[in-house]
């Protein structure tokens, strides 16, 4: 029997899917695009592809994200901030602080050892400090998303960037520029601006170790180097980070179809088919 | 200058500590605007305005206590007091200016209650009013009160009146310099004098007033040429406190700031406190109620907003205003639209500038100012 | 806590007092519209007064008609009629930062007090009782440059440290002196203390019901929801105090909740979670969050917002043998007018009281007052004692202000964590 979690953000959709022993047997990642309802499709059978899998190998489905209910084959609706907790869990047994950094939103949440939500709190409402921060700064500067990171961490002598808005920051980046700044001072000090965010919003909920960084945003080394220096501790990050909140609906699609909302011990470490 | 201004906007207080260790003194704080710094001195303690982290202070802790759509210099006191930097001070007052300022006291008083007495006054909303002046009267014994408790010393009538005196002649030199620069605003920048203004923040008063006697005797000797600059009367800039650099680009644009309500340095009494009552307390009471300088965080009673504004161009022989007020400042946010209306219909010039006190790029600033000054000069 | 009464079944005869009380505050509200509208005609004279620390008694025994701003703000509110409105004043140069209240009341102004309500008339007294938003001083300073009438100020200090004192009293009674001396110049009546007392005795009555209507909340399961459906029972307390009307419509309100405890019904069909609101509601778009409660079985048990115009709940009464010490006491308690120690200590035993397992605080981008260190109350809440806390943020006035997907996402993640702990927590329990 193998269980399947589809997380439908602003920007990705993606899906997880685990066999009983919650090994991952297959996964996907796809742009969401304008037609929701669509992606979650195509990312579910992409990942049943990946596992050799057909639908009618699926017990259980749970949507999270944004678009969860507009998961049409979904049996269950759980919100990305519990699935984020489980998945991160899933992979580093002991977070206690999860930072997720999205494309439009970020979110800190704090657990307890049994997976428990604690507290959490969201940057909802502006762009400040979450991933399109990092593509606005990267456009303005005629780099792609996965340069400004390792540019980022060749400087020594970071720029400090004041603005917290979006919009603005542009403004300020080029008028570096134009005064001859060097581009990795620049890009530093953006990323050390969005972490000094990051930080403040894990400080509402609190900020226990272990903390686990998720989101696309942690595929940015220049980004998990920003956060580790404010915090100063080390974080724990996962080529899987993207996955994690689809791979934690997949955890709910267990237990749902077991018929036991409780959690469940851990089992052993994550077996990973087909290597990433 | 720099030196000045420096000391004058430094977030850590080196003058204030250094104070301290010397003398093993006491010192209250107090956020503006309307802090009676004459009860802090009168009861032996050194009086110090916090007037927000300026450009020096990230706000990593604050924001979430507070609310997004506020002031900077709310937030950034706030988180001040909790990344531990104001540990040194024994005290903090808050006046109720604004409904901000008034929870920012509560915020603090649960955060920092118990290691620093922390107090609010509610202002009289009234002028020319004799209950409110007794209503004061009582808050201020209140404050005494506790700042006795806290020094260990009584505020003797005699006490409290030489604190009046020493504090009306640190706003006398003030005047003094404020005038020697109306008459010769080539002598001196307004980012000077405003230095000179807020330094009655940090260093005790007997030092502010012998700096300010060098200062006077300093620009009484200068001479520079007089430029072709159009006279503004500035607005808004009560609490925040604007970056220096932006006050020093508004008149390097083209403008002298002939007026303006940057109130730091205890300017906000148009006058000097009556000194010969025989009861000083109540004469600083009614100093406030009945003599307070117009700005946006108190009612002024049926003056209206609009009329001040156009009384106050007059006397200043001012061409235009300069509205500059922090952003998501309710209180010049509100006063703008008043006030504005009032210029319009006297077609009178004026520009509108939000800041944050954190502020690093002013290019846009300087060429709205610039726009501003050619549009003036060609009229 | 599970609901323990069975569902009502189909063969039991129906209710006979459910919207009686609705019914009848609509009719009180269109009557009272309708006496604005006429107010030139018959030659009443108009008094604007805030709700925090509205001494309306004084002017029902002066024989005024009152206006109160923020009530029309709200009626536009609920009739989604305060989008242009706002816009109308943010044109006039009123920034986007500024309370939504204000800028729906200034629109209106620009139209001539045309309003969804009917005509407005314009004031012949602006009575800024300054209780608890220093925004209100702005919104009246704006209103008598406007209309061009002069603004009367009752200055009523804040309250710290839960005691008041004697000299704060003093102050408001010598301006009330004042007010009442404005009053007699205006109506060209002599103040007449006795009606006050009049007035004020049916005020005590009114807030005698008004309480026990609260208390009935106490119950499990709670057959009212004390802010979706307090904030408009408490339209009688807030602006129909001192007179008969408001003492019926209550009776009405208690019959309909002892027909439902009777009956076992409630505002929701299962109450599966308690909670304690604090802020006022998103009158643009209230019943779409009403609903992201609803959904999850949420009751609220007990809210600060519909103490805005007094906390009656706390003991405080008007007093008719001592009337205008009793109108300066009544202006400083008002919930907005209370110090943030203060307020955080009425939570909490709010939440005891009323048997709540969460806080739930609605921030409001508009009002300051109420919004300005909440984040603080989460922290101490929280951190400080335990409890469950969730904060969701909009707007109280500005229908522009509110992200549907986004409530709905942080409200569905807290009940689920409150769901889930409940689950697992071997006691059942909630905390």
């Amino acid at each position: 029997m193998h269980f399947a979690g589809v997380d439908v953000g602003s920007t990705t959709t993606k899906a997880a899917l685990l066999d009983q022993d919650r090994a991952l047997v297959g996964k996907s990642l796809l742009p969401t695009g304008a037609n929701v309802v669509r992606a979650a499709q195509q990312a579910f059978q992409l990942a049943l592809d990946e596992a050799g899998l057909e639908e009618h190998d699926i017990a259980y489905v749970v949507g999270t994200g944004y678009g969860r209910y507009k998961v049409p084959f979904g049996h269950a609706q759980v919100t990305e901030i519990s699935c984020h907790a489980r998945g991160a869990m899933r992979v580093f047994p002991g977070t206690r602080t999860i930072l997720d950094i999205g494309g439009q939103d970020t979110k800190a949440i704090r657990v307890s050892p049994s997976g428990e939500i604690l507290d959490f709190s969201m940057n909802d409402k502006c762009a400040a400090g979450t991933g399109r921060f990092l593509d606005a700064a990267a456009t303005v500067m005629g780099l792609t998303i996965e340069e400004i990171g390792p540019v980022s961490l060749t400087s020594s002598a970071p720029l400090r960037i004041t603005n917290v808005c979006t919009v603005f920051v542009e403004q300020e980046i080029m008028s570096h520029m134009s005064r001859g700044r060097k581009a990795q001072d620049i890009l530093r000090g953006v990323h050390s601006a969005i972490a000094g965010r990051s930080l403040a919003l894990m400080r509402r909920v609190g900020i226990d170790p272990e903390v686990t960084f998720t989101g696309g945003v942690s595929r940015n080394p220049g980004m998990v180097a920003a956060i580790e220096e404010r915090l100063g501790a080390k974080i724990n990050v996962s080529p899987l980070s993207q996955h994690l909140g689809a791979i934690g609906a997949a955890m709910f699609a267990v237990e749902r179809a077991q018929g036991s909302p409780a959690p469940r011990p851990l089992v052993g470490e994550l077996h990973v088919v087909g290597g990433h | 200058m720099e030196r000045y201004a420096d000391l004058a906007t430094d977030p850590t207080f080196p003058s204030v500590r250094a104070w301290k260790q010397r003398t093993g003194g006491k010192a209250v704080g107090y956020f503006p605007v309307h802090p009676p710094a004459e009860l802090i001195h009168a009861a032996g303690l050194l009086p110090v305005g916090v007037m927000g982290g300026g450009t020096r202070v990230e706000i990593d802790h604050a924001d979430s206590r507070m609310q997004s759509f506020v002031c900077s210099i709310s937030r950034s006191t706030l988180e001040l007091g909790l990344t531990n930097r104001l540990d040194f001070l024994d005290g903090m007052v808050f006046t109720t200016i604004c409904d901000v300022a008034r929870n920012l006291s509560g915020v603090w008083k649960r955060n920092f209650g118990g290691a620093m007495m922390t107090e609010l006054l509610h202002m009289p909303q009234q002028s020319n009013h004799k209950a409110a002046v007794e209503y004061l009267r009582a808050e201020y014994g209140r404050l005494v009160a506790r700042l006795e408790a806290l020094s260990g010393q009584a505020v003797t009538p005699q006490r409290l009146a030489d604190s009046i005196a020493l504090h009306n002649l640190g706003r006398k030199r003030l005047r003094e310099v404020y005038a020697a620069r109306a008459e010769h605003p080539e002598r001196m920048s307004l980012a000077e004098a405003y230095v000179l203004a807020r330094l009655g923040c940090v260093l005790p008063k007997e030092e502010h007033i012998a700096l300010l006697d060098e200062a006077l005797a300093d620009i009484g000797a200068r001479r520079a040429k007089p430029r072709d600059a159009v006279r503004v009367v500035l607005e808004g800039s009560f609490c925040e406190q604007p970056p220096l650099e932006l006050l020093e680009i508004i008149e390097e644009a083209g403008c002298y700031i002939v007026d303006d309500d940057l109130v730091v340095g205890q300017r906000w009494f148009t006058g000097d406190v009556a000194q010969d009552g025989a009861d000083p307390l109540g004469s600083l009471a009614e100093a406030y109620v009945n003599h307070s300088r117009m700005t946006s965080v108190r009612h002024q009673g049926d003056k209206r907003r609009s009329e001040t504004m156009v009384g106050r161009m007059h006397d200043a022989r001012a061409e235009g205003v300069l509205f500059v007020s922090a952003k998501f400042c309710e209180p010049a946010l509100y006063d703008f639209v008043l006030t504005k209306d009032a210029l319009e219909r006297g077609k009178v010039p004026y520009l509108s500038l939000e800041f944050e006190e954190k502020m690093g790029a002013f290019e846009s600033a300087r060429t709205q100012v610039e726009t501003f000054v050619e549009s003036v000069l060609f009229t | 806590m599970e609901a323990q009464t069975p569902m009502q079944s189909a063969a039991t005869p129906p209710m006979k007092s459910q919207d009686a009380g609705k019914n009848m505050q609509r009719q009180m509200m269109a009557q009272e519209y309708d006496a604005l509208a006429r107010a030139k005609q018959t030659k009443t004279p108009v008094a604007y007064l805030f709700i925090s620390g509205n001494i309306q008694e004084l002017f029902r025994s002066f024989g005024f008609l009152v206006v109160y701003p923020e009530i029309n703000a709200l009626q536009c509110g609920i009739k989604k009629a305060a989008g242009p409105l706002i816009l109308k004043a943010e044109d006039k140069g009123y920034s986007s930062d500024v309370c939504g209240y204000v800028k729906n009341d200034i629109g209106l102004v620009m139209q001539n007090n045309k309003s969804p309500m009917g005509d407005l008339p314009r004031p012949d007294l602006l009575v800024c009782n300054f209780s608890g938003c220093n925004t209100y001083i702005k919104w009246f300073e704006a209103l008598a440059e406007l209309y061009d009438v002069p603004l009367v100020m009752l200055d009523v200090p804040y309250v710290r440290d839960g005691v008041i004192p004697k000299q704060d009293i003093a102050y408001i009674v010598s301006q009330l002196h004042d007010v009442i001396a404005t009053c007699e110049k205006v109506t060209g009546r002599s103040f007449d203390k006795a009606e006050l007392s009049r007035v004020l005795a049916l005020s005590a009555k009114a807030e005698d019901k008004w309480c026990q209507v609260l208390e009935t909340a106490t119950r499990v399961p709670s057959p009212i929801d004390s802010f979706f459906e307090a904030v408009f029972f408490m339209a009688g307390i807030n602006i129909f105090r001192g007179t008969q009307a408001c003492v019926d419509y209550y009776d009405a309100v208690l019959a309909e909740i002892a027909e439902r405890v009777e009956r076992g019904v409630g505002p929701v069909e299962r109450e599966r979670f308690r909670v304690v609101m604090e802020g006022p509601p998103p009158w643009p778009h209230f019943r779409a969050f009403w609903e992201l409660f609803k959904r999850w079985g949420v009751v609220c048990t007990a809210a600060t917002y519909p103490k805005v115009g007094g906390l009656f709940d706390t003991g405080l009464r008007h007093d008719p043998s001592a009337p205008i010490e009793s109108l300066a006491n009544y202006a400083m308690n008002c919930y907005t007018n209370w110090s943030l120690d203060k307020r955080a200590e009425l939570m909490e035993g709010y939440l005891k009281h009323f048997k709540a397992d969460a806080l739930v605080i609605h921030s409001v981008k508009s009002c300051r007052s109420f919004s300005v260190g909440q984040g603080d109350f989460r922290d101490a809440f929280v951190r400080g004692k335990n409890i469950p806390t969730l904060l969701v943020e909009s707007d109280l006035a500005d229908p522009r202000y509110f992200q549907e997907a986004q409530l709905r996402n942080r409200i569905d993640a807290f009940f689920e964590a409150l769901e889930h702990r409940r689950l697992t927590t071997p006691a059942g329990g909630a905390l």
